[in-house]
């Protein structure tokens, strides 16, 4: 399910809620007990879904248009965390000492990334992931799909042969046709709306302290 | 009634729906992994339970032509590339399951043992907490009170359910046959079976 769908159910089921709290309580005919517990349930229910994208939003560490949550998975944490890390990432997410997640859409300005433009993940020297396993950057369409492209690349990470530039700088072309004389830093992007993900396992001391910073995607200037 | 009176029951019973909502949410988001696991499986039938599913290395090398045409696609949403996944749904109300790990001869992999009632992870066997040396682990529900088979580490779940998450990682392309050969060694059996 995209934010836009999600957004869109959201609204609808505020509408609905709206409307029953409105039918309720300005038509005396339908003032019963029974009438007060079923709408109360629904309504309360709807609620509990837009409370839960309110947690999110809440519970959620957005730097440079990157998204993640500190605290998913960890014994003893709060419902309220518990709530928003699984509207953020669905499904059994690892404690923060296994792994982190950022997920984005935007770029570094507020800009939806898309195929039709080219982008690029700049790291600055020594400014790679810190870790003592593994770091990947993966590209996904709208709907969270691997993009088929021409040299079978999904991800690109430690182990992927990433060139540096001459000042220690990792630069990586995030753009649907291959860059000239970058190919080992391309990670194809499909034609439309695409999603990344920065995934750090066993991430590093900075990392859990909230110290690192995943830096911007910029969009790269056609003049280059 | 009046009509004060039917605001304070409406209103209480939405305020106690809201909050069963938000506490509920994630259970409710773990019902269907169980639901993917056991009953529809990730594309070679249905997932039994007290066993470990492992990805295909087909659907790791070429994940947009070989991914299963039936069964459930949460193996293939969101997905990665690091690792090889596997899963499994433990019902320790029989008795604890003995998870048997091979030498992963200094491989990161985690194997990621999470409360379905909180979707919490009470336990990691793993490069990070175990090391990667080959090991027992006895997974036992809450309750069990019989003896730690001598060489194995216990480990008690605050569950008898337990969503079992493994990953292996997979270094490139040409290590997956060595990596998903290492992962079909990760596995489970019940005690004294």
């Amino acid at each position: 399910m995209t934010n836009r769908t999600y957004t869109f159910l959201t609204a609808i089921i505020g509408v609905i809620c709206g409307f029953v709290i409105v039918r309720s309580f300005l038509f005396a005919d339908s003032l019963t007990v029974r009438n007060d517990l079923v709408q109360g349930f629904l309504v309360g229910a709807g609620l509990g879904v837009v409370a839960v994208e309110i947690l999110a939003r809440i519970k959620a560490t957005r730097v440079n248009g990157w998204i993640t949550v500190f605290g998913c998975g960890v014994p003893g944490n709060d419902i309220f965390t518990r709530a928003a890390c699984a509207r953020i990432f669905p499904g059994p997410v690892n404690v923060p000492q296994e792994a982190m997640y950022w997920k984005t859409g935007v770029d570094g300005a507020g800009h939806t990334l898309s195929g039709e433009r080219d982008f690029i993940l700049h790291f600055p020297p020594g400014g790679l992931p810190p870790n003592d396993a593994f770091w990947s950057l993966t590209m996904a369409d709208a709907k969270e799909h691997f993009v088929a492209n021409p040299i079978n690349r999904y991800s690109v990470g430690d182990r992927s042969g990433l060139a540096q530039n001459p000042d220690g700088s990792v630069d990586i072309y995030l753009q649907n046709a291959a860059p000239a004389g970058h190919e080992a830093n391309w990670l194809p992007a499909p034609a439309g709306r695409f999603i990344l993900w920065l995934r750090v396992y066993m991430p590093g001391a900075a990392i859990l302290r909230g110290d690192y910073t995943v830096p911007p995607v910029v969009e790269a200037r056609p003049s280059r | 009634m009046t009509g004060y009176q039917h605001l304070l029951l409406f209103g209480s019973v939405t305020v106690a729906a809201c909050f069963l909502f938000v506490y509920f949410w994630p259970r409710i988001l773990l019902v269907v992994y169980k639901r993917a696991i056991l009953v529809k499986g990730f594309g070679e039938g249905p997932v039994p339970v007290n066993t470990l599913y492992t990805e295909p290395q087909a659907v790791f090398a070429d994940p947009l032509r070989a991914a299963p045409a039936s069964g459930s696609n949460l193996m293939t949403t969101g997905a990665n590339r690091d690792t090889l996944l596997m899963a499994g749904w433990l019902d320790l109300r029989n008795g604890p399951q003995v998870l048997h790990v091979p030498d992963m001869g200094g491989r990161y992999y985690s194997v990621q043992l999470t409360d379905p009632s909180n979707n919490t992870n009470f336990a990691y066997v793993g490069k990070r907490t175990t090391g990667t040396a080959a090991g027992d682990y006895l997974i036992s529900g809450p309750g069990w009170t019989g003896s730690v088979p001598q060489g194995m580490t216990r480990i008690s779940s605050p569950n008898n359910s337990v969503l079992v998450v493994g990953r292996t990682l997979v270094e490139r392309d040409a290590d997956v046959s060595a990596a998903y050969a290492l992962s079909k060694q990760i596995r489970l059996t019940p005690l004294g079976g």
